[in-house]
């Protein structure tokens, strides 16, 4: 994916330019949809795929509820631990953002971005823009498979939760979006001051991807000092706050606060960007392209 | 100038020159090792994790568990090192169509694929594994048998085999199926099966599994057996199992790569 | 008694397989193909004498490349024989691997990021070559090709042709006894494509290696070979010179005559169509009826100068491909091959 646009038209304003962009929208929303279900088999197969390491935790976390003897341990019983597990895999369809920040790097590195120094075309809004078709359509065709997924394994819920903390789970969803697509955005940028950058997200990747709760549910993380500091960083918002929600695991009375603070990271990895972005295209144009 | 001692040499050489080809990017390496590192981190807060919770894991108590995850993360070094990299690009080379320069040499081309790169940046895993088994029997209070040993060091070199077998297998499809998802992917999917105990399948449905990824495609011995041979008990039957599949899975390898060789040139044009 | 390269009615037909991605239809294709046949190679028959230097001529999927992949061994033939050297390519034994070497123009053989003498280095052992042997080979290749700086540079730095001599030079190291070359020259430029050329020939002269050479550009075939082979559409439809090509093709001849004054004269059209610039005329005649044009302009007019050439080899061949003269030249020429 570069940062070509789909069609360059000029830009209209008010509501014709409302209009343009909605019908820009709808366009990238079809291709995507008719890309997905072409490969639909694939498709299908590639989700049972990604769930499959769930076989290998189901019978991990079984034998250390077993061997601990407990029935909770730092308030999760067995199955909340499962539950955890396979809603974290929604929270991630939410908020994975796969070749962002490499494609943003790999065009800064080959030098398509002299269209963004001439045109008053906005690079963020029309990544945005794009990642969110690709995004609706991407959880639009897998409702089936993950439903279905999500039926077999019914058993492991155990709680349902209320109305209303179902939408604030669905709110935390569409921000924890938001947010990872900033922060990939933020990654991105990085590529113009460092050449080789491919290796350097792999870390921060990998990184991420333990530190905002993949693995297992942050409140079990030992050394107790860790998961506390994990629960500081913004990125337990992209995984594990979501369904630590669902769960109802997080206290009543913070849900909302801590809904704000993932809004505030929003802001924050969004103004970042921004800068960066700034600053990264005058050092660009400085150097002749 | 041939024969058997042509391999060794021209290992070495391969081995030589990856690291000098690494090293033209410094860099690059430097973050894949820091990246093997946090994985190792990851691993090792994981089980930390594990065992504030419990004493035990399917009767695996918390140092022969250290065992087993430095016995794992030494035999995925070995892995990675010779041999995924090699995979990953003898798959892109069937899809393409490129396997020419494998084919016009001089040296058996099994061999020039399964080895022709060899990864350094995964080479510490190695010795970072060797550590940690260190540490876990030296916390065992192990006493030294050398016929422990021995089997242990057998066993270990079984395993590789076999993941070594089924990893060129999987690679060889590529002849015949197409898939998105990429040869990574579905190694990791494999090493899902071998990364912990396999006594934790013994369990409600989990015992299919257990019987057909222990006794049908082994993949579950792969650490099992090397790890519980050193610091739990030898089970004569499971341990002459991993010496016997290994020698099957090699031989059946090394017949599926000849037959997808076979069927590439056929269709190629 | 025998040519060192002897090829004898080689076919070569495959099925394509019309693969659609996906893992799901891969599976689906396992019992259920659709097959598509393609006839790449149809009936070549030829051979080649050691030390000689031929080049393969033809259009984009005539079945050059095939044929060269068929005497390399890198695929089977679906009939017909060949030998090389002796050797049953497709059988791939080791001494006939050792004693060949193919370069594809454009495909790299060499680690990218390391120098190429590493990359010769390794060549070594893989070929098992003695060491002081070899030492002295490369240093030979090297000044050929002129390139004893640029070995120590990575591979990557290099330009396209500088590229091309290192592959090249890892092609000789072994000293094969067979070269199979196929479009070295693709992608460079002309001043990379004359030094490749001449690297060549003086090889070929030197060593007496029997070389195989397939191109686009007609330059490299007129520069090196004095033998070609043509083939279109999976069939051989030429086996001679360059010269006797032109003449079993080239209906037209160009004349290019130079007038005193500064006009030629007006009867001039009655000839043919002609490209006039001041006193200059250029005309395209019909091969019969070259003869009397010359002998009228000669009788009647004023001359400076006279040209009679062939036309562009390209020329010959494009419109060899495209008339599909290539049917009856196929019949005709069964008769006339040696």
């Amino acid at each position: 994916m570069s940062l070509e646009p789909a069609f360059v038209a000029r830009p209209h304003t008010g509501l014709a330019g409302v209009v343009q962009s909605i019908a820009k929208y709808v366009k990238i929303l079809k291709v995507s949809l008719v890309e997905r279900m072409a490969y639909r088999g694939d498709f299908l197969l590639g989700t049972v795929l990604r769930f499959l390491p769930m076989i290998s935790s189901i019978f991990l976390w079984k034998a250390v509820y077993e061997g601990a003897q407990v029935d909770s341990l730092s308030g999760y019983s067995y199955s909340q631990v499962i539950a955890y597990l396979l809603l974290v895999h929604i929270s991630r369809m939410f908020s994975s953002m796969p070749g962002l920040a490499a494609g943003v790097a790999r065009d800064i590195r080959d030098g398509n971005l002299k269209r963004y120094l001439i045109q008053p075309l906005d690079l963020m809004a029309y990544l945005l823009s794009y990642r969110m078709a690709h995004k609706i359509a991407y959880i639009a065709t897998s409702a089936l498979p993950y439903i279905g997924l999500f039926g077999l394994c019914w058993g492991y819920f155990d709680t349902i939760p209320s109305f209303q903390v179902f939408l604030l789970w669905l709110l935390s969803l569409v921000l924890a979006f938001f947010l990872g697509f900033f922060f990939e955005l933020t990654l991105g940028m990085l590529g113009f001051w460092m050449l080789e950058i491919s290796s350097f997200l792999y870390l921060v990747n990998t990184l991420n991807f333990f530190i905002s709760g993949h693995l297992f549910p942050i409140d079990l993380v030992e050394p107790s000092w860790l998961a506390s500091l994990f629960k500081m960083l913004p990125f337990q918002f992209l995984a594990y706050f979501p369904a630590a929600v669902f769960l109802g695991k997080v206290p009543p009375e913070q849900v909302l606060p801590m809904i704000g603070l993932q809004l505030f990271w929003i802001v924050v990895f969004w103004a970042t960007a921004r800068v960066l972005w700034r600053f990264g295209l005058k050092r660009y144009s400085a150097f002749g392209g | 100038m041939s024969g058997f001692m042509r391999f060794p040499r021209l290992l070495l050489s391969f081995a030589k020159f990856s690291l000098a080809s690494e090293m033209a990017f410094r860099w690059n390496f430097l973050m894949k090792v820091g990246l093997e590192l946090l994985w190792l981190a990851i691993l090792i807060i994981f089980y930390r994790t594990l065992f504030v919770k419990t004493d035990t894991i399917s009767g695996w108590t918390e140092t022969q568990y250290l065992f087993f995850v430095g016995c794992y993360y030494a035999m995925e070094g070995v892995i990675e090192t010779f041999f995924l990299e090699n995979a990953v690009e003898f798959s892109e080379l069937i899809r393409k169509g490129d396997l020419d320069f494998y084919l016009l040499k001089p040296v058996d081309e099994q061999f020039m694929v399964s080895f022709r790169k060899v990864d350094w940046s995964t080479a510490p895993k190695v010795f970072i594994g060797a550590i940690l088994m260190s540490i876990a029997l030296y916390q065992l209070g192990w006493q030294w048998e050398i016929g422990r040993v021995l089997a242990f060091i057998g066993l270990f070199g079984g395993g590789i085999l076999l993941a070594y077998g089924f990893l060129l297998t999987l690679a060889s499809t590529s002849v015949w199926l197409v898939r998105n998802q990429s040869l990574m992917e579905l190694w990791w999917l494999f090493t899902t099966l071998m990364r912990y105990p396999r006594e934790i399948y013994q369990s409600g449905w989990a015992w299919s599994l257990w019987l057909f990824f222990s006794l049908v495609m082994p993949v579950m011995l792969v650490v099992s057996i090397p790890a519980e041979t050193m610091v739990r008990a030898i089970h004569p039957f499971w341990a002459i199992w991993v010496v016997i599949s290994s020698i099957a899975v090699l031989w059946a390898s090394r017949k599926f790569f000849r037959r997808a060789i076979q069927s590439y040139r056929s269709a190629s044009s | 008694m025998s040519a060192l390269i002897q090829v004898q009615n080689l076919c070569r037909t495959y099925k394509v397989q019309e693969k659609s991605p996906g893992f799901l239809s891969s599976v689906r294709s396992l019992w259920a193909r659709k097959y598509k046949t393609v006839e790449a190679v149809k009936n070549v028959t030829f051979s080649i004498e050691p030390g000689e230097f031929v080049g393969f001529l033809g259009p984009n999927g005539a079945g050059k490349t095939t044929t060269l992949k068929m005497l390399s061994g890198l695929i089977y033939p679906s009939s017909g024989t060949a030998t090389v050297l002796g050797f049953v390519p497709w059988e791939r034994e080791d001494p006939f691997r050792r004693s060949f070497s193919l370069v594809m123009g454009q495909k790299n053989q060499l680690w990218w990021d390391l120098p190429a003498a590493d990359s010769f280095e390794l060549h070594r052992e893989v070929y098992s070559l003695e060491k002081t042997a070899f030492k002295k080979t490369l240093g030979e290749l090297t000044e050929l090709f002129g390139v004893e700086r640029l070995a120590k540079q990575p591979v990557r730095e290099l330009s396209l042709g500088e590229r091309m001599k290192m592959e090249l030079i890892a092609s000789l190291l072994h000293q094969p006894k067979v070269l199979l070359l196929d479009e070295p020259t693709i992608g460079l430029d002309v001043v990379a494509q004359v030094a490749i050329q001449k690297c060549l020939r003086d090889y070929n002269e030197q060593h007496g290696a029997t070389i195989m050479l397939t191109s686009h550009y007609m330059k490299d075939v007129e520069a090196l070979c004095a033998r070609v082979l043509v083939i279109a559409q999976g069939e051989l439809i030429h086996d001679g010179t360059l010269a006797s090509l032109a003449g079993r093709f080239g209906r037209e001849k160009i004349l290019r005559l130079h007038f005193e004054g500064t006009a030629p004269p007006s009867w001039i059209g009655e000839l043919g169509e002609a490209t006039i610039e001041g006193p200059v005329v250029q005309m395209r005649l019909d091969r019969s009826v070259v003869a009397s044009a010359v002998s009228r302009v000669v009788a009647h007019g004023r001359l400076i100068d006279l040209l009679v050439q062939d036309p562009p080899l390209e020329e010959v061949i494009t419109r060899l491909y495209a008339e599909g003269a290539i049917q009856s030249a196929a019949a005709s020429s069964k008769e006339e091959a040696p």
